[in-house]
């Protein structure tokens, strides 16, 4: 019963996966995609930690880590460079 | 025993939020929309899958796993913020509003925004 | 502030120094800390400031209120997918706020974009002003300025 309850909820995180890259693929505009693949981050950080509680070992809880951070710096450098062109500026006269 | 069905339980219900707010991103029509979509219930269904699986850690194998709480308030705190910038990025690279739009207080203050940042860069 | 809570500290070391047991033993720890908070209290008046556990009491409730928020949020949003058919009208408004200084409006943007159905646009140079893009603005837009004047005076019991 346990073992089956964990594996409908991979079961639906990969389904979530999935619709963010038909997202990815598809959407009008480069806004979409962003959004789209930080939804796609946020839903792996999850996939991982049920995978974890699959197999009862905590080797995988670093990953988390290190994903989420990885997900937000890469949102935070994608929006900064639709926005301004570049994404670290060169402040003249301040 | 009762212990490991609580956390099966919340990690359940965050799958089942994370998915019903990925149909979100596939049926809203527009950008804002979507990020509204994407950025809160997509945080709670994490928050609630990471807090079962540190219920489960702990009262278990007796593993206070302080990684977890630390994913659990790094993604609380930032998650709205790169939802914010997004869609700041998103409207001031003039993707268009939906139709179904009511009222918008943004644009006439924002050509003047926009004057003053390209004579800036000049 | 931090002078207050420093001569807590100082008064549970001295405490435990004067109980002279063979271990630093955490409890006894706790109980000079309590202590310390009884005579700190009796004598706030001289630091010529609010007594610090007030504005610690007031954090903790600023915390709940998000937590509560981030629950409402998600519940307001799921209820609009799960609706069939699409009615919705999503709109920009403006709002000006009384706070000032950087983290009271990083405080108060945090919050709101865990509002049920709102999220910040823009804040102005001056730093006073929002724009907000709500997800359905005829029905939700007196609720969110209700709110709104809710979460400025919590916020404001903790850093004034």
């Amino acid at each position: 019963m346990l073992h089956l309850m964990l594996t409908v909820a991979l079961i639906f995180f990969t389904l979530t996966i999935g619709i963010g890259l038909f997202r990815i693929i598809r959407g009008p505009s480069t806004p979409d995609r962003v959004v789209a693949l930080d939804m796609i981050g946020v839903n792996l950080l999850s996939a991982i930690a049920t995978v974890s509680v699959l197999f009862t070992t905590q080797v995988f809880l670093e990953a988390i880590l290190i994903l989420g951070l990885l997900a937000f710096i890469s949102t935070i450098a994608l929006s900064k460079f639709i926005d301004r062109g570049v994404i670290v500026e060169y402040k003249r006269d301040r | 025993m009762i212990v490991e069905y609580i956390a099966a339980t919340l990690i359940l219900i965050g799958s089942i939020i994370g998915f019903i707010s990925a149909i979100g991103i596939l049926k809203f029509p527009d950008v804002y929309t979507r990020a509204h979509a994407a950025t809160k219930s997509s945080t709670l269904a994490v928050l609630l899958t990471l807090s079962g699986a540190f219920i489960y850690f702990w009262l278990t194998e007796g593993y206070f796993s302080v990684r977890l709480i630390l994913g659990i308030v790094f993604i609380f705190i930032t998650a709205p913020v790169a939802g914010h910038l997004i869609i700041r990025a998103a409207y001031r690279s003039g993707v268009p509003l939906d139709q179904s739009t009511v009222e918008d207080e943004l644009a006439e203050v924002f050509t003047h925004d926009e004057a003053l940042r390209n004579k800036e860069e000049d | 502030m931090p002078a207050q809570f420093l001569v807590n500290i100082f008064i549970a070391f001295l405490w435990v120094l004067l109980m002279d047991e063979d271990r630093f033993y955490f409890s006894t720890f706790v109980v000079g800390y309590s202590i310390g908070i009884l005579i700190v209290f009796l004598m706030h008046r001289f630091f010529g400031q609010r007594f610090y556990l007030r504005r610690f009491v007031a954090t903790v409730k600023l915390i709940i209120v998000f937590i509560s928020e981030l629950f409402q949020s998600s519940y307001f949003v799921l209820k609009y997918i799960l609706r069939p058919g699409y009615d919705m009208k999503p709109g920009i408004f403006k709002y000006e706020t009384i706070l000032e200084g950087e983290w009271e409006v990083s405080a108060l943007a945090l919050l709101l974009t865990l509002t049920p159905g709102s999220v910040v646009m823009e804040v102005t140079p001056e730093g006073n002003t929002f724009y907000i893009h709500a997800m359905d603005l005829v029905a939700s837009k007196q609720n969110l300025i209700i709110s709104l004047g809710k979460f400025e005076k919590a916020i404001m019991g903790v850093t004034r």
